[in-house]
């Protein structure tokens, strides 16, 4: 990045040295709260933001994290009503524009805008051409734009956002974390409320709906969690009550679109998009993954049987070079005078020169003339794409006070401000985010994942009291917020986070019970046999190598792999859930997010920092179990009853069943005469060792013991309990319990392990009968809970194979007609 | 014919308009019947299918569309018809039953008559046109795409054929007749993704090959130039040579003169008169493949592509 950043005016200080009026109240509030106050109020903040906001992305996701500032920035009344003025100017000449250019293309005839540079744009979406029959649609319906006050005073455009206006997600969590942490400025400066624009905006949703349907069905489509800005999506989404969905849960019938749902397919109506337009559709797009995208979604988008939001193609707004031409444009095309400019913008073809710098700028700033809005701007020209240079000459930086370390400091920032149309009208909203630029920090180019913002506050105006930002002409809509019936991918997620949880569970318990025989030191023949069990678990579940098994008399393998392999295991389960934690973030609410990302982090840390050695693996493993201890609290306490619960149950009981079956049959591979150390490990992995000495005193028989841990359905660890549990989920989730599906499947598996104590009991030698029968049972029924789980697979979550493109090739047919 | 009578009835045609007449008359008038079958053959069940056509002949001055009817089996769940951002026609299919073979055939009834090219002696000097290329209706047809990049190699061979000051016609038809003369017609060494470098090294190829060889060297002397996808007449006139890439999707240039588009086939050497049908026009292959889809299952896939062009008076013959 060019060299700017310091010199630019000061927006709390006049140039006669006086703090300016708006600034005056808010200042006087920070200052009574003395420097240590502020720095731990700052301190808070970062720490709200890392436990449960914008920060807390995914598990070990690179790169800074955001933080805010607890200094706002004042903008005052007068001036933002210009700036509000010139942002709904700026987002209807670009809406004309843009209208144009994907349709009759006057414009370039007449040689208003270069042919070239829009031609040569990556962001020129070919299919989003409109045809010549089809009405003319909005191509905007959200717009954001950075800007930058210049020396004199003025604002100026550094960059116009009309593809993805992130930020808006970011802004609620900000505006949120303030009032509490700072709640002593926000009461005396009192800033406009900003929520009256996300109603706003909710009804726009709703009465852009194709064909004037009145109950239509919203989604906010999202790349998933793998994207920078899935929190904002999920924030979004919660604040506009609409579905979270990524492509893969779309589908297309009849020309209009569909959610895949657990209940069915759902048509959806109108679908604000965070995916890259250019990867919506791979039938219209050669170029685009065939498996991701939906294909017909640009067509249903072109016949209006779909709202998509911004409109394909309406990226193009954001070439940097088309700033240059929006002064002339904004007569010919509004008949007004362009209120809010852009910073002086050239655009230069391939050995066009350079005009001077124009007085009060610092440098020129060089992207890629048609790129969008992902360009970064580079200090020196390159090599030019088809599309040429866009030059942008750039003033200064504007500071305002950001609290660094413990002293309020003037630092340079990039203003955000954001707008939204309800069809005929633009409304901007009362605030923004102002990003604070250090050295280094990209001007322009997509928000990244982190870095210093602050909050932008409107001082509100008296009278809006009275009058209401939100009043406005028109029939009162209802609003509607969706049912939202699941969408499978979420189900399965559900699902596959309480297999993992589950998982992790064993995984801990396994290794703390090998742990604690491997410390003692003297190891008991009976305890060995209890080892060699326990290893044979441990390799089964994949936690340790196959050759690690203890040999008679050295246990030395086992050690040596529990200390190589165990960690790295743990550790791999914890990034999974981390991942589908985040995954099912909108199913959950703040607090059970907060709690579950809070637990996990602790169980991380704790595997992290202990020292390697197996001494303290077993004290590192226990936040593990404690986590999974949490998800079960949450489950059972915080989750309504139905849909999202369900599957999460489904897959703890599921895998925990699974678990149990095949540790028992491990336990019994054993000569008869040596069942009972069998047994013993069997009770204590079961955590049954209480219940059965309250039961059954001291005496340790394969009857009984095996009756607790397989065949009592009141013992919350034990076979049978699992498999009440997953028909119960099952009938509740198709809605009645069918004999001969996966219901019927469960009810047939209880059966089978209630027999086992009748036929333990019957035997003339219950330790002969238990190693004769049931290992081998026991396997079969774990097998047959794989294929179960497999079964709800297949029937809820439509895992369908991935799509794929096929095309004619000149060369290829020809062979085939030799 | 493949496509039963009864088999036809089942499945109406998608589109079966007369188009109306706008041809203007300007020489050697010649109709055809154009046959265009594309059949698939899935090795498993296809779910869900979508499939993008170009298959529908343009209208276009010197070219007159009688008649066009488009039938497919399974018939589509859904289909739509728009025009795209070059004006070509472009037909969507949708399916959702399950098939393990789907096959479309396009049927059209075409009357040709390009008028003859101007005298290239008094065409504008090359250097004029690449220098006033970047108007609204040249400018697209002059940047790289996937398919045809800008390299030096290509640019270089072009360039043969345009000395400077050189009426810009008679440098395309030099070009034209020279990859004619220094090119091998031969299919199945080059595919839809050998790169022009390659083509130009092995000096062989079919007609996509050498159309977007002289796409990438007029447009890197700065010359636009489109891509044309279209058909070649099967049988030759009486007493010539058969037409390369006959019996099969055909493609070839049209380059701009400075005030028209001129349609050349460098596979067969031809200024582009009464023995071409045009279906539609781009930047490169991927803008108007004449048949594309994506597809959800289906395993393996095998294709067959029939194309017949004949005069539609022999033909009734």
């Amino acid at each position: 990045m060019p060299e700017l950043l310091g010199n630019g005016p000061d927006e709390m200080v006049s140039g006669a040295g006086r703090i300016r009026g708006h600034w005056r109240a808010l200042m006087g509030i920070i200052g009574s709260l003395g420097r240590p106050a502020l720095a731990e109020r700052g301190e808070r903040l970062s720490r709200a933001m890392a436990e449960d906001g914008v920060a807390s992305l995914l598990p070990g996701a690179a790169g800074e994290l955001w933080k805010l500032d607890p200094v706002p920035l004042p903008i005052m009344g007068e001036e933002f009503e210009a700036l509000a003025a010139g942002m709904a100017q700026r987002a209807r000449l670009l809406d004309a524009v843009l209208g144009d250019l994907y349709g009759p293309q006057e414009l370039m005839a007449g040689g208003h805008v270069p042919a070239p540079l829009i031609f040569g744009s990556p962001s020129f979406l070919r299919t989003a051409r409109r045809s010549s029959g089809l009405p003319r649609r909005p191509m905007l319906h959200l717009y954001a734009a950075d800007l930058l006050r210049r020396p004199d005073g003025s604002w100026a455009v550094l960059q116009d956002r009309t593809s993805l206006c992130s930020g808006l997600g970011q802004l609620l969590e900000n505006r949120r974390l303030h009032s509490s942490a700072m709640a002593e400025a926000f009461g005396a400066a009192q800033p406009r409320s900003i929520s009256p624009f996300f109603e706003l905006w909710q009804e726009a949703l709703i009465r852009l709906a194709p064909h004037g349907r009145r109950d239509p069905a919203i989604a906010l489509l999202s790349p998933g969690t793998r994207d920078p800005h899935w929190f904002e999506h999920v924030v979004l989404s919660r604040e506009l009550g609409c579905t979270l969905v990524e492509t893969g849960d779309l589908t297309m019938r009849g020309g209009a679109l569909f959610l895949k749902t657990l209940a069915g397919l759902q048509p959806l109506d109108v679908v604000l998009s965070r995916v890259d337009a250019a990867a919506l559709d791979p039938l219209d797009q050669p170029e685009a993954n065939a498996a991701g995208g939906v294909p017909g979604l640009l067509d249903a988008v072109r016949h209006g049987a779909l709202c998509l939001l911004n409109a394909p193609g309406a990226g193009l707004g954001e070439a940097p070079a088309l700033a240059a031409f929006l002064e002339s444009l904004c007569p010919k095309v509004l008949g007004e005078t362009l209120m809010l400019p852009s910073l002086p913008t050239h655009w230069l073809m391939p050995g066009a020169p350079l005009p001077p710098l124009p007085e009060g700028y610092s440098a020129w700033g060089f992207r890629p003339a048609g790129r969008g809005a992902a360009a970064e701007v580079a200090a020196r020209p390159f090599d030019p794409p088809p599309a040429g240079l866009a030059a942008t000459a750039l003033p200064p930086l504007p500071v305002a006070p950001s609290l660094v370390g413990s002293v309020l400091t003037p630092t340079p920032f990039v203003l955000r401000l954001f707008a939204v149309s309800d069809g005929t009208q633009w409304h901007v909203l009362p605030g923004g985010i102002a990003r604070v630029a250090k050295a280094g920090t990209a001007l322009t180019g997509r928000l990244p994942g982190g870095g210093w913002c602050k909050d932008v506050w409107v001082p509100a105006d008296p009278s809006e009291a009275i009058i209401g930002p939100a009043a406005q002409s028109g029939p009162p809509i209802a609003i509607t917020r969706t049912a939202g019936a699941i969408p499978s991918r979420v189900a399965d997620n559900l699902f596959w986070l309480g297999r993992y949880v589950e998982r992790l569970d064993r995984a801990a318990r396994l290794m703390r019970a090998a742990v604690a025989r491997l410390r003692r030191g003297a190891v008991l023949p009976r305890e060995l046999a209890e080892l060699s069990t326990l290893a044979t678990c441990l390799c089964e579940a994949g936690l340790i190598d196959e050759e690690a098994r203890p040999s008679a008399g050295s246990l030395t393998s086992l050690a040596n792999a529990l200390e190589r392999t165990a960690k790295p295991a743990v550790q791999r389960l914890q990034g999974r859930i981390g991942g589908l934690v985040e995954s099912v973030r909108d199913r959950l609410t703040a607090d059970m997010h907060a709690t579950l990302k809070q637990t996990l982090r602790a169980a991380e840390e704790a595997l992290e920092e202990s020292p390697d050695g197996l001494p303290d693996l077993a004290r590192a493993l226990l936040p593990s179990l404690r986590f999974a201890n949490a998800v079960a609290g949450i489950a059972s306490e915080n989750m309504v009853r139905g849909g999202a619960r369900l599957f999460l149950e489904l897959g703890r009981r599921i895998e925990r069943a699974q678990a149990v079956a095949a540790e028992v049959a491990v336990a019994l591979d054993t000569p008869p005469a040596r069942i009972e150390a069998g047994l013993r490990l069997v009770l204590e992995l079961c955590d049954s060792v209480i219940t059965y000495r309250s039961r059954y005193l001291a005496i340790l028989q394969p009857a009984p013991a095996l009756d607790l841990v397989l065949a009592d359905s009141s013992n919350p660890r034990g076979l049978a309990f699992q498999l009440k549990a997953i028909r119960a989920a099952l009938a509740e989730v198709a809605g009645f319990a069918e004999e001969d599906g996966p219901a019927g499947r469960a009810e047939r598996l209880l059966a089978r392990a209630e027999g086992v104590t009748t036929a333990l009991l019957a035997a003339p030698d219950q330790a002969v009968e238990a190693t004769r029968l049931l290992p081998s049972l026991l396997r079969e029924m774990a097998a047959e809970l794989g294929e179960l789980s497999d079964s709800l697979g297949r029937r809820y979550f439509a895992l369908l194979p991935a799509a794929r493109a096929v095309g004619v090739d000149m060369g290829e047919a020809a062979i085939i007609e030799a | 014919m493949p496509l039963g009578h009864s088999r036809a009835a089942a499945h109406p045609a998608l589109w079966g308009d007369d188009s109306p007449a706008n041809g203007r008359r300007m020489g050697r008038r010649m109709i055809y019947s154009l046959r265009h079958r594309t059949a698939y053959g899935y090795a498993r069940t296809v779910d869900l299918a979508s499939h993008l056509l170009h298959l529908k002949p343009r209208i276009l001055p010197g070219q007159r569309v009688l008649s066009a009817r488009l039938t497919c089996l399974p018939a589509p769940d859904h289909h739509t018809e728009t025009h795209d951002h070059f004006g070509n026609a472009a037909t969507r299919l949708f399916l959702v039953a399950p098939h393990t073979a789907f096959e479309v055939t396009a049927e059209s009834l075409v009357e040709v008559d390009f008028p003859e090219a101007p005298p290239a002696a008094r065409s504008l000097p090359w250097e004029r046109i690449a220098a006033a290329g970047l108007g609204a209706e040249t400018a697209d047809f002059l940047l790289p795409t996937l398919f045809v990049p800008l390299i030096p190699e290509a640019t270089a061979y072009a360039a043969v054929s345009f000395p400077p000051g050189r009426p810009v016609l008679e440098g395309l038809l030099d070009l034209n007749r020279r990859i004619r003369q220094e090119f091998t017609f031969q299919a199945g060494v080059t595919s839809i993704t050998t790169p022009i470098a390659e083509v130009l090294r092995m000096r062989r190829g079919v007609c996509q090959d050498f159309s977007q060889l002289m796409l990438a060297g007029l447009r890197g002397l700065g010359l636009p130039a489109r891509y044309v996808s279209g058909y070649v007449r099967t049988r030759p006139p009486p007493g010539q040579a058969r037409r390369r890439g006959a019996d099969q999707s055909h493609a070839w240039v049209s380059a701009w003169i400075g005030d028209e588009w001129v349609q050349l086939d460098p596979t067969n050497g031809l200024v582009v008169r009464d023995e071409h049908v045009v279906l539609a026009w781009g930047r490169d292959f991927s803008d108007i493949s004449p048949v594309r889809g994506v597809l959800l299952g289906g395993g393996a896939h095998r294709l067959e592509v029939n194309v017949d062009l004949e005069p539609a008076t022999e033909r009734v013959a």
